[in-house]
């Protein structure tokens, strides 16, 4: 029987069908906690983003911020409506003044698509804390642009320099992971993730190229 | 042969590595850490012993035309059930691990034991042949990243080892440095355990 023609079709059909379905129930059943995952993490991470601003503003400790979370989220977090962009966006709001703006940012990196969220100021030129939210890349050597060293260097620093320019972002440039900076455009690159860490620097300037425009035509 | 001996022979004698030379693109990729090169290792340990098992239950109704597809569609049913497991139950894990999960279905080793030994064998013996297979890679791993993280980080398991003076090699954080370091292995082992001639 196993020899013949038709066995070797209908013993394959059956054993896709009998794992395939085992792994659609496992996946079924197991859907909404990693969907519930997913946005409780996110929300986490856009208030972690902002809740330094919420502090200045509320004279809170940011720590407690995050302690009160889903609370916190709810009271200063409101979603802003971004145009033709498949992005989201956010603003921290106390009182009736916004104190920060989040956004989520998308670029390439070497294997693949990278997603991350920024904050900034209500000016929009500032990034205020930055965060990789989802990326492809080599662990151990891209991947290690999701550590704070490296994403801490972005923290305070002016991004938006040239308002009315084609480019609106300011120049920077990667120096050596063990190098110190010398000048105030210089940051410290993965080692051995040249391409990466370009990709980061390529997807902010462009992500804030785009932001800029559209959040000054929706402020106008 | 007895459960002991399957082990021993799948795990260190007939090591996948050092012996059979199967694994050695992962090998040399997720070795830079030693947390990544254990989290690697439980995954295809799980993987191997569960895919071998279920193999060698189902050995006497493959038809031999369709054996290999039928492994494959098994061992990625697997490597996905830990997928979605992580995922759901522990998160942090899952976010750890990146890609590395989905990575198991292209290690070599599992085709390896499934067709050598699971396709041949009764179910509890093969289970137990995956689960040795399985140490005996996860072993390699850590020896080899043991010194790639101590050399290129300065530490062991993310815990500071040499301190702030340590200059660390970048070479080692890179993956030419796994060449050098499984290629010493493999050599200082064939010589010192299976008497080859250099």
């Amino acid at each position: 029987m196993k020899d013949s023609f038709l066995f070797p079709i209908i013993f394959m059909l059956i054993m896709v069908i009998l794992f395939v379905g085992i792994l659609a129930i496992m996946y079924r059943v197991s859907e909404p906690k990693i969907e519930a995952y997913k946005l409780d993490s996110f929300q986490r991470q856009v208030l972690a983003l902002m809740a330094g601003k919420i502090a200045e503003a509320t004279a809170m400790d940011a720590a407690q911020i995050m302690a009160d979370y889903p609370s916190s989220f709810e009271t200063y977090i409101l979603p802003v409506e971004l145009h033709d962009m498949d992005r989201q966006a956010f603003q921290a709001v106390v009182g009736d003044s916004v104190v920060a703006y989040c956004f989520e940012i998308k670029g390439k990196g070497l294997w693949g698509s990278m997603k991350g969220l920024i904050s900034t100021t209500t000016d929009l030129k500032t990034i205020v804390d930055f965060a990789i939210v989802d990326q492809m890349e080599t662990p151990g050597l891209g991947a290690r642009i999701e550590e704070d060293w490296f994403l801490s260097q972005f923290r305070n620093r002016l991004f938006v320099q040239a308002p009315d320019a084609d480019d609106v972002t300011k120049d920077y440039e990667f120096i050596s992971e063990t190098q110190e900076p010398e000048t105030s455009n210089q940051l410290k690159r993965v080692t051995g993730a040249t391409i990466t860490s370009d990709s980061v620097l390529r997807m902010l300037r462009a992500e804030f190229n785009l932001i800029y425009r559209q959040m000054q035509g929706l402020k106008s | 042969m007895k459960m002991k001996e399957i082990f021993i022979t799948s795990a260190f004698t007939e090591n996948s590595v050092w012996r059979q030379i199967l694994g050695i693109c992962s090998a040399l990729a997720v070795t830079n850490l030693m947390q990544n090169s254990l989290i690697m290792g439980l995954g295809v340990i799980f993987t191997l012993a569960f895919a071998n098992l279920t193999i060698s239950i189902i050995r006497n109704w493959t038809p031999r035309s369709v054996r290999m597809m039928v492994q494959t569609l098994i061992i990625a049913a697997y490597v996905i059930i830990v997928d979605i497991f992580l995922k759901a139950n522990l998160p942090v894990i899952s976010k750890q691990l990146g890609p590395y999960v989905g990575l198991i279905i292209t290690n070599c080793i599992l085709m390896g034991r499934a067709e050598a030994f699971a396709s041949q064998n009764k179910p509890l013996d093969s289970f137990i042949d995956g689960i040795g297979a399985g140490v005996g890679y996860t072993l390699v791993l850590l020896l080899i990243s043991f010194v790639r993280e101590l050399f290129g980080f300065g530490t062991i398991f993310g815990f500071p080892v040499f301190g702030s003076w340590w200059t660390k090699w970048s070479i080692m954080v890179m993956a030419p440095s796994a060449f050098f370091i499984l290629a010493m292995l493999i050599w200082y082992i064939n010589t010192t355990f299976y008497k080859a001639k250099v």
